[in-house]
């Protein structure tokens, strides 16, 4: 009986380590997904020219770099948009400059549909389930009825600033594009 | 033939395999809704071998999956054999749902059958994740979308949402990896699964025969049922005997296959006519608004409910709870008498497919009334239908078929208009159709470079018009004057000769646009042009103003020299302030687009982007030829999926 026992727990044990052979990279293979893709590099961009942006009307531009897909680079696309609200400059002389354009990324942070502008009301809609968002980024409720406002949080502030062009003299928004998480009530920068 | 079956019966015993099928025993004679398993069973294989067949000339990444797709479409026989893919995998989810129906409504799952019940309840999902799997393979703008939203809400659900989105997406962000992975479950891991549980499902089926309640017999006692075949059945239930004892085969089968044959039938009469949609290649950059398919359409109503961090609540645990509560619905009908279990039953049945029904038309219904919903639906079938147009043209480039509407001047146009030029330019006919300027304070472009548009502006009421120079400085300024200056104090023979003089300098100066549908329409004729040509440097002296070939200056007035061409557009938009157009303070607020050419990136359009806007402008770009017919509208909420 005792040999017996051992044997079943011999063959066990060996039918266990051949599976482990294929199981523990089969794995691994799996989760590779989980791993932090290619280097993201020069996240910071210059993305408008100061004069260029009218008052109180978002502009959108693309951010454009290379994209890495798996196996492939594609050197020149459209990574995403992001909206450029410039206020009209209540600030006096000497306040900082930097406090006239926000940006924000166009990634819905509901579920990450493109984030339009409804020329109408003059303030953000996503389409893909009605999120609507003032011109500061929060969250606006429809007035009429019971709909609630699908979003989780405010659209995502981008960090933004002015620079002088130093051979040209003219002035250009600056944007650290970032990617965050949808769905939560916080923002969570994308791993 | 006989003998060579005996022959292989002595050495397979195939004969006895085959037994339990052979001969089978219906004790309550054949029904016509027992077809329904069969008829899934059926499907399930015309599933089987569509989908092999069409994995011979697919191939997942972003870069081939839209082009293999669109190579199978070429080919009658692939375009059918998708067709059916396609409508069979509908076909194969409602009548899962009415195979359930018709269980429940049978109790056909009492003891000893729960695992018949409860494999068949966990292959409806399996059997659903298993179509939305297949959607995105065609890496089409819809198909795509879906599996980003659908990644998004595994995401947003709590603990393991993210890490297993990320397993399916493959990473951060859609890409080659979805594909392939959504591949290896659509055509690996889910039919396995599947094929598993399918099996165990047809075994049970075997060994416990049909219930009492489909035979017939009495409901409230399930003590006879331990033992399962069907000899023991007959006897315990003298009754089973009274009808004749019709085997399965043929005479189920007949029904079956009757059956069979009209869901098929209707599966490839629809294939044949319609085939499998295939919308535009997937691009983030081409607008969208996704929807799920109808069956997931409740989920997605149910969800507008539930926001924020409670998402979860309507993607994972209702419909959790739902099947679980149809897990464990044997254990709550034992409890009933059966007459309280026949009402309990059909409520459930009522109250399931109402909730189902309501969500799902409030959902459609929401989006029949949404007119930018319906209008974003229109647009990007008309994107497909573009795609597939440059796509049958030629072959496709290595990068794949995104680079169709990427490079085509009548799809990127408007989007650069819009977002470049409409903040002052509009861009109507004569109908009022197209881009209207938010502030229209420039010329309207239609026709830019047309006799049409030409003459325009040579005419002394319209040039001064919101539709030319009415909204800009040159209102007031010497063009309109000199056209006006024209007409001044001439009797009307004169003016009408004077219409007749302008109308061939704007004919002379339209050639020198080289519009291509105007050299397609036969507007080069040349005597008119010479014409043209002679009057405009000679009596009516434009070139005192204009520089025209090797006639008058620069710099006081835009070069006619090429006027509307490819490269005049490219250079007036690139820098107006160029000594070819407006220099120095005569340009009014129209900014250079690409002046830097040191620094490209600086620009406010890339020189890609420069020269699709003005093929747009110039109406330069493929059209097919006017053979085919126009494609019967579809309706955009039911195609809209
Ligand atoms: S993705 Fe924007 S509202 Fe849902």
């Amino acid at each position: 009986m005792r040999r017996r026992t051992l044997l079943k727990w011999v063959s066990g044990c060996l039918g266990a380590l051949c599976a482990s052979v294929v199981g523990i990279p089969g794995v691994s293979f799996v989760l590779q997904a989980l791993r932090k893709s290619g280097s993201d590099v020069d996240r910071v961009r210059r993305v408008a020219r100061l004069k260029d942006l009218p008052i109180g009307k978002p502009v959108a531009v693309p951010i454009v770099g290379a994209r890495e897909d798996a196996w492939t680079v594609h050197p020149d696309e459209v990574l995403g948009r992001v909206w450029l609200v410039k206020r009209p400059s209540d600030a006096k002389d000497g306040a900082e400059p930097t406090a006239q354009v926000a940006a924000f990324s166009a990634t819905c942070p509901h579920l990450g549909c493109a984030v339009q502008h409804d020329a109408k009301e003059n303030r953000f809609l996503c389409p893909c389930h009605r999120a609507i968002f003032g011109l500061d980024g929060e969250r606006v409720v429809a007035k009429k009825g019971s709909q609630k406002n699908p979003s989780p949080r405010a659209m995502d502030l981008l960090d933004c600033r002015l620079v002088t062009d130093k051979t040209t003299q003219e002035v250009w928004v600056e944007v650290t594009f970032q990617k965050f998480e949808q769905g939560l009530t916080k923002k969570v920068l994308k791993a | 033939m006989q003998s060579f079956l005996n022959w292989l019966d002595a050495r397979t015993d195939y004969r006895q395999l085959l037994a339990p099928i052979r001969n089978r025993v219906l004790p309550a004679g054949p029904r016509w809704a027992y077809s329904t398993a069969s008829c899934l069973l059926w499907l399930f294989i015309i599933q089987l071998v569509t989908g092999l067949l069409l994995m011979l000339s697919y191939s997942p990444s972003t870069t081939t999956a839209w082009a293999s797709v669109h190579f199978i479409e070429q080919s009658a026989a692939g375009h059918f054999l998708r067709g059916v893919h396609h409508f069979a995998s509908h076909a194969l989810i409602i009548l899962c749902g009415v195979h359930v129906v018709r269980v429940l409504l049978a109790r056909a799952f009492q003891a000893p059958r729960e695992l018949l019940w409860v494999t068949g309840l966990l292959l409806f999902p399996l059997m659903l994740l298993w179509a939305i799997s297949g959607n995105p393979l065609s890496g089409g703008l819809k198909g795509v979308s879906q599996i980003e939203v659908e990644g998004h809400i595994i995401g947003s659900t709590p603990w393991v949402g993210p890490i297993i989105q990320r397993i399916l997406i493959g990473g951060e962000e859609v890409g080659h990896l979805t594909l392939t992975h959504l591949y290896f479950l659509h055509v690996g891991l889910l039919p396995l699964l599947v094929i598993g549980l399918l099996l165990f499902h047809i075994g049970q089926v075997y060994r416990h025969g049909l219930s009492v309640a489909e035979l017939g017999g009495p409901h409230d006692d399930v003590s006879h049922w331990s033992a399962p075949n069907l000899t023991n059945l007959a006897a315990a239930h003298p009754l089973a005997m009274m009808p004749p004892r019709l085997k399965y085969f043929p005479h189920q089968t007949v029904r079956n296959m009757t059956v069979l044959t009209v869901v098929f039938g209707i599966v490839a009469a629809i294939a044949w006519q319609h085939g499998a949609p295939l919308d535009a290649p997937a691009d983030p950059t081409l607008p969208h608004t996704p929807r799920p398919e109808w069956y997931f359409r409740s989920l997605f109503e149910l969800r507008r409910y539930f926001t924020g961090d409670w998402e979860f609540v309507a993607t994972i645990i209702i419909p959790a709870a739902v099947l679980g509560f149809f897990v464990l619905f044997p254990m709550l009908d034992r409890k009933c008498s059966p007459r309280v279990s026949a009402v309990l039953r059909v409520l459930v049945v009522l109250c399931g497919v109402g909730t189902w029904g309501g969500l799902t038309g409030m959902s459609y219904l929401r989006d029949w009334k949404d007119a930018e919903y319906i209008a974003s639906s229109v647009e990007v079938d008309a994107l497909s239908a573009r795609a597939r147009e440059l796509a049958d043209r030629s072959l496709l480039p290595p990068e794949g078929a995104i680079t169709l509407l990427r490079d085509d001047p009548k799809t990127q146009g408007p989007l650069l208009f819009a977002r470049h030029c409409a903040s002052c330019h509009s861009h109507v006919d004569a109908s009022g159709r197209g881009l209207v300027a938010s502030e229209p304070s420039a010329p309207n472009l239609h026709g830019f470079g047309t006799a049409e548009w030409i003459s325009g502006t040579l005419d002394p009421q319209r040039i001064a018009s919101a539709h030319y120079f009415g909204k800009t400085k040159f209102a007031e300024g010497d063009m309109v004057s000199k056209v006006k200056e024209l007409f001044d104090g001439i009797e009307e023979v004169e003016a009408v000769k004077m219409r007749d003089d302008l109308k061939l300098v704007a004919q002379a100066l339209s050639t020198e646009a080289a519009l291509p549908r105007a050299a397609a329409a036969g507007h080069d004729a040349q005597a008119p042009i010479v014409a043209g040509r002679e009057l405009l440097s000679g009596r009516l002296s434009c070139t005192d103003c204009h520089r025209f070939h090797d006639k008058g200056e620069l710099g006081s007035a835009p070069d006619l020299t090429g006027y509307g061409s490819r490269e005049w557009l490219l250079g007036m938009i690139g820098n107006p302030q160029h000594e070819r157009f407006y220099s120095g303070d005569r340009n009014d607020r129209m900014p250079a687009f690409a002046e830097d050419t040191e620094h490209p990136e600086r620009n406010l359009l890339s020189r890609r982007e420069l020269n699709l806007l003005v093929d747009w402008l110039r109406s330069d770009w493929y059209e097919p030829p006017m053979t085919s017919v126009p494609a019967k509208p579809r309706n955009p909420i039911l195609a809209g999926n």
